[in-house]
C-alpha cells in the first residue's frame, strides 16, 4: 500500500487533473438523458420548434464537450499509468542490476517475468481508480439529487437497486473470469506444445516420428476443444444472467415510473429521463465495483514488487557491499586494503595456492567441487582463502569484483549487437579484436551479416555451443582483470580450435595470473602449474608432462581411458 | 533467409467461405438466434414508447402493467434466446479454432526442414504461438462479439426505419464522420499496437534476462549497462504508447462526438413529421431511445475491428505455411544395402560460395567413421547431406545404390538417423520423448536405453517414465537432453547412424563412458561420427579430416599418425609425452 502511495504521491497534479476531469465526463453521461427529456417535453410535446431546435443543439454542443471530456480523461489515466509502471521498471531494474549472484537462487526467472509482465500493469491499473473512482461517487450523488428532484420514492428505489444489481452481477463476471483463465491456461499449454513442436523439428527430421506428434497434438487440440464447449456452456448462462438481471430491474424501474405518470406525479419526459438515468447509473457504480476488485489485485501485484525489492545480497564475508560508484575511494574502517599489486591467492580448503603472475590449471575429478573452488576463490561465497597476507573477505567487495573476475563457462550473454557483448569487457575495440583473436572468435564474428554490429538474442540461441563458449572467453579477457579465474572454458570446441586457444591464451595472459579448471590436456599442457585436484584437495602439483609421468589419478583422469597410446 | 510465404487476401477470403461453409448449418442457426434475441432486446424501448403513446391518451394503470410485464418478458426471452444463440456460436467457434490449428500444426510437420531453416525457425515460432493464438481470440472472442453488434445494429436501424423511412435516414447522420475516421484508424493501428506489444515483451525480456544473469551482472560489474539498457527499453514503451494514445485520441474523439448526432436529426426530422402528424410522439421517443441504445453495439464494434483485423492478418500468415510444397515423397520405396557412398558432392547455401568441393567417401555397413577438422570445414553440411536433409548440388550421396533423396522421408528416417548437437526435449513424459523414436518400445527397453547412454539421473526421477519434462515441469540441462536424444536412438536402432557432435554437451569423461556404451550397443550399424575430441578419431575404424571443405587425409588412426600429416600434429599435441619422447 505504501508502495502504491508512492506512486500516487510521484505525480500529484496528474492524479489531480485526473479526478477532476473524470468526475466532469461521469457527470456529463448523465446530461444526455435529460437532454432528450427536455427535447420530449418542451419541443415536441409541446410542438415547440424553436425549443426543439434549442434542445437538439443542446444536445449535439454537449456530445462534443463530452467526448472532449472523455478523451482527456482517457489521456490523462494512461499518462498517469504509464508513469507509474515506467517508474516501477526502473526501480525494479536497479534494484535487480545491483543484487547480484543471489538472485537466480532466491527468485525464479519466471516469477521476474510475471513481475515484469503483469505486476506493474496491475499496480498502475490502481491509480486509474484516482480519476473515475472519485467521478463515480460524484456522479452518483448528481443522480441521486436530480431523481430526488423527481421523486424521492423513485429515486430510493434506484439509487439502491442498481449497487444491489452491480453486486449480484460482479461476482457472476469473476466467476466467468476464472472459468475463462483455466481454459486459457489450458490454451496457453496447447501453444506451448505447438511452439515446442517448431523447436524441435530439426530433431524429428533427424530421428522420425512427425505423425504421432501431429496424433497427439491433434488428441491434445480436441480436449481444448471439449473443455471448450464446457466453457462455453457455463459461460453462456452467465452472460444471460448478466444482461438479463439489470434488464429485470430495469423493467421495473419503468413500470413503476409509468404508473406515477398515469397519476400525474412524474411528466412523460421524466419518464423517459429516469429510463435513461438508470441506463447512465450503471456506468459509475461499475466503476466502483471493478475499482475494489482492481484495488485488492493492485495491492497484491505492488507486494510481489516490493518484496522483490527486499531482496538483499548474499553474505559473501566481511563488511556489506558497497554499490558501485556510491562513494568512489571511500574505504570503511572495518574494511581491510587490498594488496597493492599481484599478490597469490591461497585457499585453505583444498590447499591450492595460485602464483601471482603464472598461468595456473586445475585438473578437477569433481566438476561441482572445481565450480566452488572457483567461487571460493571469487569471493562469490564466505571462505577463509587469502589474497597476498590479507583474507580475502575483509576486502571491500568492488576492488575483489574489480581485480577478480570468475568466468563460469555458463556466464550469462544478453541480448544487444556483439559488440555490445564483447564491450562488457571492454569499451575499446582494438582491445575486442585482440581478445576475438585469442579466443579464436573471429570466425563466429564474420559468420554473422554484420559483423560486430549484429544484434544477437539473450543467450545468444542462434549460436552454436562451441561459439558461444568461445564468444564468453573473448568477453572475460577483453575485461583484462588482474586475476582471470576460467571455468571449462573450452569444453564445447573442437581439438584443432582448442589447441589454438591454448597457445593464445598462455601469450595473452603472459605476466598475469590466469587460472583455468579444465581437463583438456591440450589446456593443461600450456599452464605453467598444473595440480590435481582430487577428492576436494590438491593431490598433486607438476607440470603436466610430469603428472602424467608419475600421478597414475592424473593420467587416468586427463588422458581418459587412452592410456594405451602412452605405453 | 527467405521468409515463408503469407496468403494474399483473396486466399484467406476464400478460406473463409470454405470454413463457413463447411459449418453452413451452425452459421445459420447461430445467426437465426441472435437475430431473435436482438428483436426481443429491440421491444423494451418500441413498449416503452407505447407506454407513453397510451398514457398520453389518458390509459389507466392496467395497461401500464400490462406492457411492463411484457417488458420483463421480452428481457427474459431475450437473455434466454442470446445464452443459446452464444452456446451455439461458442461450439462452432471451438470446432473451427480447433480444426484449424490442428491442420496448421499437421501442415507444419510436413515441411521441410530445409525450408525452415532458410526462413529460421523464429518465424514459424511465432506463427505457431502469436498467430495461431490470436486467430483464436479472434474466432472465439471477437467475431461473435461483431456479429451480435452487427445484428443489433442492423436490427436497431432497421426498426428506425419501420417506424418511419425518413426517421431512418435521419438516423444515419453519424455514420460518414465515423466510417471516415475508422478507415484512418484500421490502416495505422495493427501496426502501432504491435510496435507496443513488442516494445513491452522487450522490457520484460530486459528485467528477466538481468535477474537470470544476475550473476554475471556482478561479475563483469554489468550494473550500469544494464540500467542504461533497460531505461532505453523504458522510453521505446513509452514512446510506442503515446503513439498508441494518439491514434487513440483521434479515433475515440471523432466517433464520440458523432454518437449524439442521429439521436438530434432523428429528433429535428421527428419534429417536423410530429407537426404534420406522420408520426406519433410515441415513435419518435422510440426512434431516440433505439439510437441512444444503438452507442453501444457500435462502440463495441469499433473497438473490436483492429482485433479482428489483426486476426486476418493472422490468418493469412498461418495459411501461408500451407502454401509451401510440403517434403517431396520419394520416388523409391527401399533400396538394397547399406553402403553409403559420396560421389563428387558439392554444397552451397543458397546462392552462397560452395562450402563442399567435391567430397568422396565411401562407407562400409557397419563400419564406424570419425569425422575431424576444425570448424568451418563443412563436416555439419556433409552430416547433413548424408542424412538426406539437403541434396548436393552437384554429385550424388547414395544408399545402396539409390541417391538418398530419392527415398521415402518416413523410410530414409527409419534408416538413417541424424542426431545434432542440438538436443531438445519435448514437452511431455520421458517416455513421451524417447517412443517417438521407436512407437513399438516396451518400457524396459526404454529403460536400458536410457542406462546405455549413461543417464544415471534417470532413477532419480519421481516417475519413472511418467515423469513429466520441458516447460513448468523438470528441466534437462543441456548433458541429460543430449543423454535422452542418445537413448532415442538406441531405441530407433536405425543401419546407419550420423552422430553430429552429439556428446558436445556431456562432460569430458561421462562423453567417453557413453561413447563407449553406444558402441558396444551400435556394433554392426554403420556410425559415421563427426567429432571434437580426437579419442572418438582414435576408437573409430577410419578417421576423415575435412579442411575447407574438402577431405585432406582419410585413413585408420594408426595409419594417419604415421603418415605424420596434420592430423599426427594434432595427435601429438594433444599427447605431449609423445613429443617429449
Amino acid at each position: 500500500m505504501r508502495y502504491l502511495w508512492w506512486l500516487v504521491r510521484c505525480q500529484p497534479w496528474r492524479v489531480l487533473r485526473g479526478s477532476l476531469i473524470g468526475t466532469a465526463w461521469m457527470i456529463g453521461l448523465s446530461v444526455r438523458p435529460y437532454l432528450i427529456a427536455r427535447a420530449v417535453d418542451d419541443g415536441l410535446r409541446g410542438r415547440d420548434t424553436q425549443a426543439l431546435a434549442l434542445w437538439v443543439a443542446a444536445i449535439v454542443v454537449a456530445g462534443v464537450g463530452l467526448s472532449y471530456l472523455g478523451i482527456m480523461r482517457h489521456r490523462t489515466m494512461t499518462f498517469l499509468r504509464e508513469d507509474a509502471k515506467a517508474r516501477s521498471a526502473e526501480v525494479l531494474l536497479r534494484h535487480l542490476s545491483r543484487i547480484g549472484a543471489v538472485l537466480p537462487r532466491r527468485v525464479g526467472a519466471g516469477e521476474v517475468s510475471t513481475i515484469g509482465g503483469s505486476d506493474i500493469d496491475w499496480t498502475a491499473q490502481v491509480l486509474t481508480l484516482t480519476g473515475p473512482g472519485v467521478g463515480a461517487v460524484v456522479a452518483y450523488g448528481v443522480i441521486a439529487v436530480v431523481l430526488w428532484s423527481i421523486s424521492p420514492m423513485l429515486a430510493f428505489c434506484v439509487l439502491v437497486g442498481v449497487p444491489v444489481v452491480g453486486l449480484i452481477v460482479g461476482p457472476l463476471l469473476r466467476r466467468l473470469e476464472q472459468v475463462e483463465s483455466v481454459y486459457r491456461r489450458q490454451q496457453g499449454a496447447l501453444t506451448a506444445r505447438s511452439g515446442d513442436i517448431v523447436a524441435g523439428l530439426r530433431v524429428l527430421a533427424g530421428v522420425g516420428g512427425r505423425d504421432l506428434f501431429a496424433r497427439r497434438y491433434a488428441a491434445r487440440s480436441q480436449e481444448l476443444r471439449a473443455e471448450g464447449y464446457r466453457v462455453g456452456a457455463v459461460n453462456s448462462w452467465i452472460d444471460a444472467a448478466t444482461v438479463a438481471i439489470p434488464g429485470l430491474f430495469l423493467a421495473a424501474v419503468v413500470w413503476l415510473t409509468a404508473r406515477m405518470a398515469v397519476t400525474g406525479d412524474v411528466t412523460i419526459g421524466e419518464l423517459v429521463a429516469v429510463y435513461g438515468y438508470v441506463a447512465t447509473l450503471i456506468v459509475p457504480v461499475w466503476f466502483l465495483l471493478e475499482g475494489s476488485y482492481q484495488l485488492i489485485r493492485g495491492r497484491v501485484a505492488a507486494r510481489r514488487i516490493t518484496d522483490l525489492l527486499n531482496v538483499t545480497p548474499d553474505d559473501v564475508g566481511g563488511p556489506g557491499r558497497r554499490w558501485p560508484g556510491a562513494v568512489p575511494e571511500a574505504r570503511r574502517p572495518d574494511e581491510l586494503a587490498a594488496p597493492d599489486g599481484p599478490a597469490d591467492l591461497h585457499d585453505p580448503v583444498t590447499g591450492l595456492t595460485v602464483r601471482a603472475g603464472q598461468l595456473t590449471a586445475v585438473a578437477a575429478d569433481d566438476p561441482a567441487a572445481a565450480v566452488a573452488l572457483a567461487d571460493r576463490l571469487g569471493r562469490y561465497v564466505a571462505s577463509d582463502v587469502t589474497w597476498g597476507d590479507v583474507p580475502l573477505r575483509e576486502v571491500a567487495l568492488d576492488e575483489v569484483r574489480a581485480r577478480i573476475l570468475v568466468a563460469d563457462h555458463d556466464s550469462y550473454l544478453f541480448a544487444g549487437t556483439l559488440r555490445d557483448i564483447l564491450r562488457a569487457g571492454a569499451d575499446d575495440d582494438e582491445r575486442i579484436d585482440a581478445a576475438l583473436r585469442t579466443a579464436s572468435a573471429q570466425d563466429v564474428v564474420d559468420a554473422l551479416p554484420s559483423g560486430l554490429d549484429t544484434p544477437i538474442d539473450a543467450r545468444a540461441r542462434t549460436l552454436s555451443g562451441g561459439q558461444r563458449q568461445r564468444l564468453r572467453l573473448a568477453r572475460a579477457l577483453s575485461s583484462e582483470p588482474e586475476v582471470l579465474i576460467l571455468v571449462d572454458p573450452t569444453s564445447a570446441v573442437d581439438a584443432h580450435t582448442e589447441a589454438r586457444i591454448a597457445e593464445r591464451l598462455r601469450a595473452a595472459r603472459a605476466g598475469r595470473t590466469t587460472v583455468v579448471i579444465a581437463t583438456s590436456p591440450l589446456l593443461l599442457g600450456r599452464a605453467d602449474l598444473v595440480t590435481l585436484l582430487s577428492a576436494g584437495r590438491i593431490t598433486a602439483t607438476g607440470s603436466h608432462a610430469d603428472l602424467l609421468d608419475d600421478d597414475p589419478a592424473y593420467r587416468h583422469l586427463v588422458a581418459r581411458g587412452s592410456e594405451e597410446a602412452y605405453r | 533467409m527467405s521468409r515463408l510465404p503469407v496468403a494474399d487476401r483473396g486466399t484467406v477470403r476464400r478460406a473463409l467461405r470454405d470454413m463457413i461453409s463447411r459449418h453452413r448449418r451452425a452459421v445459420g442457426v447461430v445467426l437465426a438466434l441472435h437475430s431473435a434475441a436482438a428483436v426481443a432486446g429491440l421491444a423494451p424501448p418500441w413498449l416503452l414508447g407505447t407506454i407513453v403513446d397510451r398514457v398520453t391518451a389518458g390509459a389507466g394503470v392496467a395497461t401500464v402493467d400490462r406492457l411492463a410485464l411484457a417488458i420483463a418478458g421480452c428481457v427474459l426471452v431475450s437473455a434466454l434466446l442470446s445464452r443459446y444463440a452464444q452456446y451455439a456460436g461458442h461450439r462452432f467457434g471451438e470446432r473451427a479454432v480447433a480444426e484449424l490449428r490442428e491442420e496448421f500444426v499437421s501442415r507444419t510437420l510436413g515441411l521441410p526442414v530445409s525450408v525452415v531453416e532458410r526462413a529460421g525457425s523464429g518465424d514459424l515460432a511465432t506463427r505457431s504461438s502469436v498467430d495461431v493464438s490470436t486467430v483464436g481470440t479472434t474466432v472465439r472472442d471477437v467475431v461473435p462479439t461483431i456479429v451480435i453488434a452487427g445484428v443489433q445494429l442492423t436490427l436497431l436501424f432497421g426498426a428506425v426505419f419501420l417506424l418511419h423511412p425518413l426517421l431512418g435516414l435521419a438516423a444515419l447522420a453519424g455514420l460518414p464522420s465515423i466510417v471516415a475516421v475508422t478507415r484512418w484508424y484500421l490502416r495505422r493501428a495493427s501496426s502501432a499496437y504491435l510496435t507496443e506489444g513488442a516494445a513491452a515483451a522487450e522490457l520484460t525480456e530486459t528485467l528477466t534476462t538481468t535477474a537470470e544473469g544476475a550473476r554475471t551482472v556482478e561479475a563483469l560489474r554489468l550494473a550500469d549497462d544494464r540500467i542504461r539498457h533497460g531505461t532505453t527499453r523504458v522510453t521505446a514503451v513509452w514512446r510506442a504508447r503515446r503513439a498508441t494514445l494518439a491514434l487513440r485520441t483521434v479515433f475515440f474523439s471523432v466517433v464520440e462526438a458523432s454518437y449524439p448526432l442521429p439521436v438530434a436529426m432523428v429528433l429535428l426530422v421527428g419534429g417536423y413529421l410530429l407537426s404534420r402528424d406522420m408520426v406519433s410522439l410515441g415513435a419518435v421517443v422510440a426512434a431516440a431511445l433505439y439510437l441512444q441504445q444503438a452507442i453501444d453495439p457500435l462502440d463495441r464494434l469499433l473497438q473490436w475491428t483492429e482485433q479482428a483485423q489483426r486476426g486476418f492478418a493472422s490468418y493469412a500468415r498461418l495459411l501461408g505455411v500451407g502454401m509451401v510444397p510440403p517434403e517431396a515423397p520419394g520416388t523409391t520405396a527401399s533400396s538394397r544395402g547399406e553402403r553409403l557412398v559420396v560421389s563428387g558432392a558439392r554444397f552451397s547455401y543458397s546462392d552462397g560460395p560452395d562450402v563442399l568441393h567435391g567430397i568422396d567417401l565411401e562407407v562400409q555397413p557397419g563400419e564406424r567413421l570419425a569425422v575431424v577438422g576444425p570448424s568451418g570445414a563443412g563436416k555439419s553440411t556433409l552430416a547433413r547431406l548424408l542424412a538426406g536433409i539437403d541434396a548436393p548440388r552437384h554429385g550424388v550421396v547414395s544408399i545402396g545404390g539409390c541417391p538418398v533423396t530419392d527415398l521415402d522421408p518416413a523410410e530414409r528416417r527409419r534408416r538413417i538417423a541424424l542426431v545434432t548437437q542440438e538436443h531438445h526435449v519435448f514437452i511431455g513424459s520421458v517416455r513421451d520423448n524417447l517412443s517417438f523414436a521407436a512407437p513399438d518400445a516396451s518400457d524396459e527397453q526404454m529403460r536400458a536405453a536410457l542406462l546405455t547412454v549413461g543417464a544415471d539421473w534417470f532413477a532419480e526421477l519421481p516417475d519413472d517414465l511418467d515423469t513429466q519434462l520441458g516447460d513448468g515441469a523438470r528441466q534437462l540441462g543441456a548433458a541429460e537432453a543430449q543423454q535422452v536424444a542418445l537413448a532415442r536412438l538406441v531405441l530407433a536402432d536405425p543401419h546407419t547412424l550420423i552422430l553430429d557432435e552429439a556428446t558436445a554437451a556431456l562432460d569430458p569423461s561421462t562423453a567417453r563412458r557413453t561413447e563407449r556404451a553406444l558402441a558396444a550397443v551400435l556394433v554392426g550399424r554403420t556410425v559415421i561420427a563427426i567429432a571434437h575430441r580426437l579419442n572418438t578419431a582414435h576408437d573409430a575404424d577410419r578417421v576423415a579430416v575435412l579442411a575447407d571443405g574438402r577431405i585432406t587425409e582419410i585413413g585408420s588412426h594408426d595409419e594417419l599418425v604415421a603418415a605424420g600429416g596434420a592430423y599426427a600434429a594434432l595427435w601429438r599435441s594433444w599427447h605431449t609425452r609423445v613429443d617429449e619422447r
